[in-house]
């Protein structure tokens, strides 16, 4: 077996438990059914592109690249736990390189993003069936976004966790970082209609661009804002790999 | 063959000097201690020797491997158990050192086997469904050793292994180590614990402040630097015996209440022998006699002593 396999391995073992598969999916249903629904009395229909999406449909899609983003602090997690349970320099006196160690927490978050994704899609599948047009084009966009956006934010939550010392500094930086990515995005309300400081911020944030593609995908609607999402999404991860990946080779033993 | 083999190695952080060109030979098959006090730069040789740091001059050749070049090739061949704890805080015992093994390759059937084979001579059978996360620090350190031996090698690095374990553990541990060695496995140790030193080690080296001060057999670092022995005399009564052994030359002696005489001397036979002659000559009876051999500690003491001065 390939090492960066076998680290992969090691990972999901590491990371995965009952606790946070179910929290995985009790959360974005208590978003997609509970908020989904009374929310609808104050936004009832949703432009995108060419259609008209009802507010649950628009809150279920959104939901995917929120529980993306949400799963890939485990990169951040698994980082920052083998630096301080010692697992790090034990991995990095074993047959392992740094870059191997790296690719392993970029493919597992990609896994872990990709299941996340086929969850969430498969629970919001009833409130946004009706409106769905997938096909062979617009499949590609959402395991796109769900790859894309899962390197771009573990990478972020790499940063955060090779450059923090103290467990507390760790949550309250994640937290706060990712409450600000979920919040202000396109993930639970349309740019449309917000005020338009806010609408801007939107796009200044790297979730609008993930839940915007994983839209077009499931909805069928491609066109080239959509495109420009996703080169600024393939880019923004690219620029953030880099840095998380110079960060941790840099961290000292 | 030598399994390690470093000339002029050094490590420095910037005026730092860490470790100040060692040269280190490594029998293979041996146990290699490597002694030295507090920040003597014993850790950082070993994070040099395991490749986790690139040295700042010096070679180091790794079972005929240049560590230098490729760091990659010799970490495949070593195990190396490091003095801070390493451990998967959620994962049971019994899973760690599966997983550990899944890590390093291990065939699935030979994992199953090593498992309860390390579980049952690291006494961890009782608590191997318990996280790691709820274990003592003593039996964190005992999964983490024997977690080591999931994957075959060639070379072992122990760094401190036996800290934070209890007596009988410790005594566990030294022996199943020796066991080890007999088939063949090669191991560089430190400690700070002497006589753990003196029960493994074929060869001992003694670091202070990044320089190697002494390399030898522990029998020989005692026959070059404990040469002085430590004589106790138990005397019936006191009778002026400080005034009587005012003339005994080579030698430290102090009294203590009179009846007791410690005599210190690198020349402890001929000094005996003329104290007893005092002795008997003044009818002084002698109730019990001890003559004690240099430990290694004194040695290790006196050379790092002897070094900083």
């Amino acid at each position: 077996m390939h090492e960066i396999i076998r680290l992969v391995n090691r990972n999901l073992t590491i990371s995965l438990n009952m606790g946070f598969v179910i929290w995985q999916i009790i959360s974005p249903l208590i978003y997609i059914f509970v908020a989904g629904f009374a929310y609808t009395a104050l936004i009832h229909q949703v432009p995108f592109g060419n259609k008209t999406l009802d507010y649950p449909a628009f809150i279920a899609t959104g939901m995917i690249g929120f529980n993306i983003m949400n799963s890939t602090l485990i990169s951040g997690i698994i980082i920052w736990n083998d630096r301080r349970h010692g697992m790090f320099e034990q991995i990095l006196v074993g047959p392992f390189t740094r870059a191997q160690y790296i690719l392993s927490n970029v493919y597992t978050v990609g896994i872990i993003g990709l299941v996340s994704a086929a969850m969430i899609t498969a629970v919001g599948y009833p409130l946004f069936f009706k409106q769905v047009e997938f096909n062979i084009l617009t499949v590609p966009l959402v395991i796109f976004a769900s790859i894309t956006g899962s390197i771009l934010f573990g990478s972020i939550a790499s940063i955060i966790s090779t450059r923090l010392k103290s467990s507390e500094g760790f949550n309250v930086i994640i937290n706060t970082v990712f409450l600000f990515f979920a919040f202000v995005s396109t993930a639970f309300y349309p740019a449309q209609g917000a005020p338009p400081i806010l609408s801007t911020a939107f796009y200044f944030n790297p979730l609008t661009y993930l839940v915007d593609v994983v839209r077009a995908g499931i909805f069928g609607y491609f066109n080239g804002l959509v495109a420009t999402e996703m080169i600024i999404l393939g880019i923004g991860a690219a620029i953030l790999f880099l840095i998380a990946t110079k960060l941790l080779s840099k961290l000292e033993l | 063959m030598y399994c390690i083999e470093t000339s002029l190695l050094s490590k420095s952080y910037g005026d730092f000097v860490a470790v100040d060109g060692i040269d280190l030979k490594v029998e293979q098959g041996k146990i290699f201690g490597f002694l030295g006090p507090n920040g003597a730069g014993k850790t950082t040789t070993m994070k040099l020797l395991t490749t986790l740091i690139p040295p700042t001059g010096g070679q180091m050749n790794i079972l005929g491997i240049d560590a230098i070049s490729s760091p990659l090739e010799v970490r495949k061949k070593i195990g190396v158990v490091l003095q801070q704890p390493s451990y998967e805080p959620t994962l049971s015992v019994e899973k760690s050192l599966e997983k550990y093994g899944m890590m390093w390759n291990v065939e699935k059937k030979i994992r199953k086997d090593r498992v309860e084979e390390l579980l049952s001579a690291f006494d961890l059978v009782d608590i191997r469904k318990k996280k790691n996360d709820d274990l003592s620090i003593g039996q964190r350190r005992r999964v983490q050793v024997a977690r080591e031996f999931m994957h075959d090698m060639d070379l072992l690095f122990l760094d401190e292994p036996t800290a934070g374990l209890d007596p009988s553990a410790r005594r566990g541990l030294l022996d199943f180590i020796k066991s080890k060695v007999k088939d063949g496995l090669t191991i560089f140790f430190t400690t700070h614990i002497l006589e753990e030193a003196e029960y493994l080690c074929d060869d001992i080296a003694i670091i202070n402040k990044g320089k190697i001060i002494a390399v030898d057999t522990p029998e020989e670092l005692k026959n070059k630097f404990g040469r002085e022995k430590t004589i106790k005399i138990h005397i019936s009564e006191q009778k002026n015996i400080s005034s009587l052994l005012s003339g005994i030359q080579d030698c430290k002696i102090e009294y203590d209440s009179g009846v007791i005489i410690t005599v210190r001397s690198s020349q402890s036979e001929q000094v005996l022998q003329n104290i007893l002659q005092i002795l008997a000559s003044n009818g002084i009876t002698v109730e019990d006699l001890s003559v004690v051999p240099t430990s290694l500690e004194e040695i290790f003491l006196s050379v790092v002593k002897n070094s900083n001065a």
